[in-house]
């Protein structure tokens, strides 16, 4: 056992654990920070990516005896501090991933929307292939990383404060969905689309 | 994986001084960014009793230019910190290549470049703690007869892994030496004596480092007047993947003819694989499609694939091709 | 069919308000903050934690088992083996040949054989390692050919005394005639490898034993129903006993749809040590356990004339089984059963054998059973295409079946939207104007499929419905949607949130959902064959309607007009006609309450009967089908054999689609997943039967930088038994990914690669022997 002082999310944080605790171990079940996650516990996946004075490491490669000193991020820690306490306050890139369809199980994507935000504080206006290259540690099975990309550029677009085009995937979408208005032979849908998840 | 003591070293000196004095004991071992040591250890392919953590040690991080153009690298720098340097990719493209190249953007915030050189074989039967192959002490290399698509092509016998490193191939090619120190005091050794075929040393290891024996430094001698380089690695996926094979050339030119290149092949071989004989053929020769051919013939000429990696011959091939014609053509 | 199982298509108040437009997922923001509880996320006081002892042999007899020393570790708490569950289950409840922990035999390197609980996972693991198990080996199957011809040892017991596990011939009309009489015949053999899930999230399940000794179970399950079933007959408890929960899950595609091993130790543990207990598995024993894709070795005939027009097909399939049966006698129907669309051809005959073999146990993999011959299939009509001289889209229209038909095995299609699915990839691809003049190493291909929207095969013979729904009304304006069905990520439990909202004009924050908790949820089936948004979703629809009924009625009276005035819409219910007459929902909720007591409505969904008049007619029998065409280009390096798959076109009809940014997320994932195992993935075990790889490192699925461009089209053929006219999009869009990858290539090198996967060495062997191929015939001797 060993005593580890940790600088977790803004917070001083005490605990104690084996030796060869890994830094994920440490948080999931010592501190009760789940949202970091184990894919595969080896450093092939990214899920459990946390980030380390900024940069985006693996918790499950990172003995907890070496995060001691740093300032650690998790998800937990990356939406700021609600403005109101009716509405929940998310970091853009939660934001957009919510709205972009990126989330579908979810257990991806604290550590991918991590690997995204230690990309965005060091480059606010990546292009495609740097979100791919900076997204590539981590492996996510259910979107074919489409509406992920997509997302971070949607975040990226709405920090910058660019209204059009707001989620590529919206006018792709509605676009082709026009097509199908077009075609015979087809009841005809809704083509109007508003943004995703406008306030109803 | 095993618990162990953590030992926390305020120098190289108190670092090696923790460190058994043979072999044969594996008792500690040293932890720099564990992104290799600790796959292991979650194997229980090392379970050491004390693993020793260098993070403590000052000054091991980091690089300096020095004053003769030469590249110290502190065995402690990040890939992630030499892929972004852009005087190092000015000075040595090969080096920040292939620093790039490797596993995923978070690997390379951790790891090493001491680790990395380091590092153990990615042979599945030397991964899976069910096998007891020679590599671990055993009596059978089962890639010869087993699965072997990602194994040597050249210099294979008795242990036919593949050395893994993306910077060891760029290092060799670059000239490279490496400081080591042991409680008997410094040595340095070029990056290409460093590393030894399992027929000519002990085929435990890679490396020629003795037990108590610590990298500390990496020399990279200053470019010489009009030098190029380019590291290639082919991956079967652009993120992650060890190398199915890699090359590594440095060379200078002379008017239209090749002044003089080092060839060095990754993931073909136990070692980084330097084609001393194929770089003499080709020095002095004219620039061209015949010099291209002669580099890809005669580097691969004494390959001999096991029964599932003969693809690598024309795959290392085409990429020698491609690295020479990017720095000449 | 029943009058609460068809909808109609449109919207309940004019114009759709939510449905077909796109939505935030109701748990969207819990994900994005991280804060989702998976079940490894759940703790417990007391906790202990369990690991499983895997048989290191391929095929062995257990001569004894000696735990003592184990149990006498300190820490431990609970050690169980085969003895202590010894009946044996099967998700098909027709072929039960497993148990919770070997008996007397294992069947696979990885096949469990104990399990212990102690107080924290390495005290489990040191536990392990004292356990003492005797084996006598016995000779290990390692293709299915060695099984086939060999019948001792027999992997399982069965009256015949061999390795078959299931064997299935059907012969639809005069196949023989047909190849006799027709001008053109393709004849090939095709293989597809074995493939896994890989969800990220491993399986875990933990259990608690309360007071009462009720059972409780929180599981990675994508089938929380039948593993209510399975616990209470391997536990011999009484159902009543038994609570089985899903949290949320991180993935599963199929993985997650048998009983698990680890499910009957955790509850087995927690009954004997009277403390909650969690097993994790390790990404290695999710790689043992498996039930991914089948190998398959498949030859394939098929007739035609000369116009193109499929006359006959005739499919001869060897199924590698590996350990145990899973869901293998449907995979075995569906390896033949789904193949009869999306084209028309009138004569079909299969006949397809799976065998067992010592390795990891195969099972339902996203596309379960008719990925494999679709790839043989599409492929052979590609060869045909080339043997015409025919455009290949335009062959596959020429035998496109179309709406309202009947396939040559007796299955009813309703909608159809195939054609405009061609039609769709040809435009978007620019196929017309681009095909034939890429550069050099670029090609273009195309592939189409068909897929079930459910099947009215429920697993266990019964008559009661296949989904179900309940609605409970909080004054509030809060309406709780209890589900039984389980959301895997795909956004189910979002989909009766639009439904219901949709139908009883609420807004979404007005819904919760209560889903896959057998405690407080009616009976759902579970997610696999793509029936959860047909048969939920009419479910939704179906209660949804009672409730609105009591509502409008209970407004009408009150406001004293005809009920076709009452709309109920964005969380108001007004009077079409009078503008100043209007409510919140939550005042509506409170009238009809007054006039009606407690609201409430259940809703339920059962199929039709359908499917041809013969044995295993059912199989693949579905109320509705989905289809897709892809087109993918890809360029080849003639140097290393790398494929760059550069785009990939896939247009998938899914009918209505519910929520359009949830349906694209579908077809990327499938057209994602489809390439990636044809090129980067695969599951095999070395000749000792020893998994080569049981990592996400040496299984490598495809990350950012691997994955195509890929544009999803959406098309809708509304279907008229669908919610909405609504059918699958999970499952269909992988499908003719590979097929369409394969034909590209050809396109592209003029290599045909009928084997998967398409590595590097395949590539670059099949260019060698096409050189030298063409050499030889260029040779002066062979010169014509």
């Amino acid at each position: 056992m060993r005593v580890l002082q940790l600088q977790v999310n803004g917070d001083t944080l005490e605990t104690a654990a084996p030796v060869h605790w890994t830094l994920l171990e440490v948080l999931r079940y010592r501190l009760g920070l789940v949202g970091s996650k184990q894919g595969c516990d080896k450093g092939d996946c990214g899920a459990c990516t946390v980030l380390l004075d900024g940069k985006p490491v693996l918790s499950c490669l990172t003995l907890a005896a070496n995060a001691v000193g740093h300032e650690v991020t998790t998800i937990e820690g990356l939406a700021p501090k609600p403005e109101t306490t009716s509405e929940p306050a998310l970091d853009p890139i939660q934001r957009a991933f919510d709205d972009c369809g990126a989330l579908q199980c979810g257990f991806c994507q604290p550590g991918m929307m991590l690997s995204a935000r230690a990309l965005l504080n060091t480059n606010a206006h990546p292009t495609r292939k740097e979100i791919q290259q900076a997204l590539s540690g981590n492996l996510c099975r259910c979107t074919g990383y489409t509406q992920i990309v997509q997302a971070v550029e949607t975040a990226v677009a709405r920090v910058s404060g660019k209204t059009e085009p707001d989620c590529a995937w919206v006018a792709e979408l509605a676009r082709d969905r026009a097509q199908i208005d077009s075609a015979p032979n087809e009841a005809s849908p809704s083509s109007t689309t508003p943004g995703p998840g406008a306030p109803s | 994986m095993k618990n162990f003591e953590m030992a926390l070293p305020n120098s190289v000196d108190e670092a090696v001084g923790l460190l058994p004095k043979t072999l044969s004991d594996d008792r500690a071992r040293l932890l720099a960014g564990g992104q290799d040591l600790l796959t292991e250890m979650k194997e229980y392919l090392v379970e050491p009793d004390l693993v020793v953590n260098l993070k403590s040690i000052p000054d091991l991080d980091g690089v300096v230019w020095a004053s003769d153009g030469s590249l110290e690298i502190g065995a402690l720098t990040t890939l992630a910190s030499l892929e972004k340097d852009a005087s190092i990719a000015a000075a040595f493209p090969a080096l920040v290549q292939a620093a790039a190249s490797i596993a995923s953007p978070q690997i390379r915030s951790a790891a090493t470049v001491g680790g990395n050189l380091n590092q153990r074989p990615r042979c599945w039967y030397y991964r899976s703690e069910d096998y007891p192959c020679l590599k671990k002490g055993g009596t059978e290399c089962f890639s010869y007869y087993g699965k072997n698509r990602y194994n040597a092509i050249l210099g294979g016998g008795p242990s036919y892994i593949v050395h893994p490193s993306d910077l060891a191939p760029a290092l060799v090619a670059l000239g490279a030496e490496v400081q080591l120190i042991s409680p008997r005091g410094e040595r340095v050794l070029t990056l290409e004596e460093f590393f030894v075929l399992p027929s000519e040393g002990d085929v435990l290891r890679e490396t020629r480092l003795a037990a108590d024996e610590v990298l500390t430094r990496i020399r990279v001698p200053a470019p010489a007047a009009g030098q190029r380089s380019i590291y290639l690695k082919f991956k079967e996926r652009d993120a992650y993947d060890f190398a199915l094979a890699a090359v590594a050339l440095v060379l200078q030119t002379d008017g239209d003819k090749l002044a003089s290149c080092r060839l060095v092949l990754g993931a073909v071989a136990p070692v980084p694989w330097r084609c001393t004989r194929t770089e003499r053929k080709l020095a002095g020769r004219p620039l061209g499609e015949e010099l291209v051919a002669l580099a890809a013939q005669d580097a691969l000429a004494d390959a001999e694939p096991l029964s599932e990696n003969g693809y690598k011959v024309p795959l290392t091939q085409g990429l020698i091709a491609e690295a020479f014609e990017a720095l000449t053509i | 069919m029943s009058a609460r199982d068809q909808h109609g298509l449109a919207a309940p108040h004019g114009e759709f308000q939510i449905i077909g437009k796109p939505q935030r997922k109701i748990d969207g923001a819990t994900k994005a903050r991280g804060s989702a509880l998976y079940t490894d996320d759940l703790c417990l006081p007391g906790m202990l934690h369990a690991k499983t002892l895997r048989s290191p042999h391929a095929h062995a007899r257990i001569l004894s088992i000696d735990t003592s020393a184990a149990q006498a570790l300190p820490g431990v708490h609970g050690v169980i083996t085969g003895q202590d569950m010894p009946t044996p289950y099967g998700v098909i409840p027709w072929t039960p040949d497993e148990t919770a922990l070997a008996v007397d035999k294992v069947r696979f390197i990885g096949d469990e054989v104990a399990a212990v609980a102690a107080v924290d996972e390495d005290t489990a693991l040191c536990a392990l390692d004292l356990i003492h198990v005797e084996y006598e080996l016995l000779h290990s199957y390692q293709s299915p050919q060695d099984a086939l011809e060999r019948n001792e040892p027999a992997i399982h017991k069965n009256k015949r005394g061999d390795n078959v596990s299931k064997r299935v011939q059907l012969d639809f009309g005069e196949v023989d005639k047909a190849f006799e009489t027709s001008p053109v015949v393709i004849e090939g053999d095709y293989s597809f490898h074995g493939s896994t899930h890989a969800a990220i999230e491993p399986h875990c399940a933990l259990a608690q034993v309360d007071g009462n000794g009720l059972l409780t179970l929180w599981s990675a399950t994508q089938i929380t129903h039948y593993v209510h079933r399975a616990l209470a007959s391997v536990l011999d408890l009484a159902p009543h006993r038994i609570r089985v929960i899903q949290p949320a899950i991180g993935g599963a595609f199929g993985g997650k749809s048998d009983p698990f091993s680890l499910e009957f130790c955790v509850a087995k543990l927690a009954q004997i040590t009277g403390r909650p207990v969690k097993m994790l598995w390790n990404r290695e024993e999710v790689f043992y356990a498996h039930r991914g894709r089948h190998p398959m070795d498949m030859h394939y005939r098929t007739a035609a004339d000369e116009s193109g027009r499929i006359q006959s097909v005739d499919a001869k399939i060897l199924i590698d089984g590996g350990s145990y049966s899973s869901f293998g006698l449907v995979t075995t129907y569906y390896s033949g059963q789904l193949l009869t669309g999306p084209y028309d051809f009138p004569t079909y005959r299969f006949d397809s054998t799976r065998v067992f073999t010592n390795k990891p146990p195969c099972g339902p993999k996203r596309g379960h059973g008719s990925v494999q011959p679709r790839f043989a299939f599409e492929v052979q009509l590609d060869e045909l295409a080339v043997q015409l001289g025919m455009d290949p889209i335009e062959l596959r229209r020429r035998n496109s079946i179309g709406p309202q038909t009947m396939t040559v095995n007796g299955q009813r299609i309703t909608s159809c939207g195939f054609d405009e699915c061609l039609e769709k990839v040809e435009r978007a691809s620019d196929w017309k104007s681009r095909r034939g003049k890429l550069e050099q190493g670029r090609g273009l291909g195309v592939a189409g499929s068909m897929y079930i929207s459910g099947t009215n095969y429920a697993v266990y013979p019964n008559d009661m419905p296949q989904a179900g729904i309940q609605l409970k009304v909080d004054r509030s304006g809060v309406v709780t949607v209890f589900s039984g069905a389980n959301d895997i990520g795909q956004g189910s439990n979002s989909m009766v949130a639009y439904v219901v909202a949709e139908e009883l004009g609420l807004t979404l924050d007005m819904l919760r959902v209560v889903a896959a908790d057998t405690d407080l949820c009616p009976v759902d089936l579970g997610a696999y064959s793509s029936r959860v948004t047909f048969m939920v979703g009419n479910a939704a629809i179906d209660a949804s309607r009672k409730l609105r009924k009591l509502v409008v009625s209970s407004l009408a009276e009150h406001w004293e007009i005809e009920e076709r005035r009452v709309r109920l819409v964005g969380g108001e219910a007004l009077d079409l006609e009078d503008p100043t007459r209007h409510m919140t929902m939550a005042e509506a909720f409170q009238i009809a309450e007054v006039k009606h007591d407690t609201l409430g409505a259940t809703g339920s969904y059962n199929t039709p009967t359908l499917g041809g008049d013969y044995r295993g007619g059912s199989i693949g029998a579905s109320p509705a089908y989905s289809f897709s065409a892809h087109v993918v280009e890809v360029a080849v390096d003639e140097e290393t054999g790398h494929l760059d798959v550069r785009e990939v076109w896939c247009a998938h009809d899914c009918g209505k689609a519910l929520n359009p940014t949830l349906v694209a997320g579908q077809i990327e994932g499938s057209v994602y997943m489809g390439i990636a195992e044809a090129i980067y993935e695969n599951h095999q075990t070395n000749r000792f039967g020893l998994h080569a790889g049981p990592s996400l490192l040496d299984y490598s699925m495809a990350t950012t930088l691997d994955t195509p461009e890929i544009k999803a089209l959406i098309v809708e053929s509304l279907d008229p038994e669908g919610p909405y006219g609504a059918k699958e999009a999970g499952e269909g869009p992988l499908h003719s990914a590979i097929p369409a990858l394969s034909n590209a290539i050809f396109d592209a090198v003029g290599i045909r690669l009928r084997h998967l996967p398409f590595t590097p060495e395949v590539v670059l062997r099949a260019l060698r022997e096409k050189r030298e191929a063409e050499r030889q015939t260029a040779s002066p001797g062979n010169n014509p």
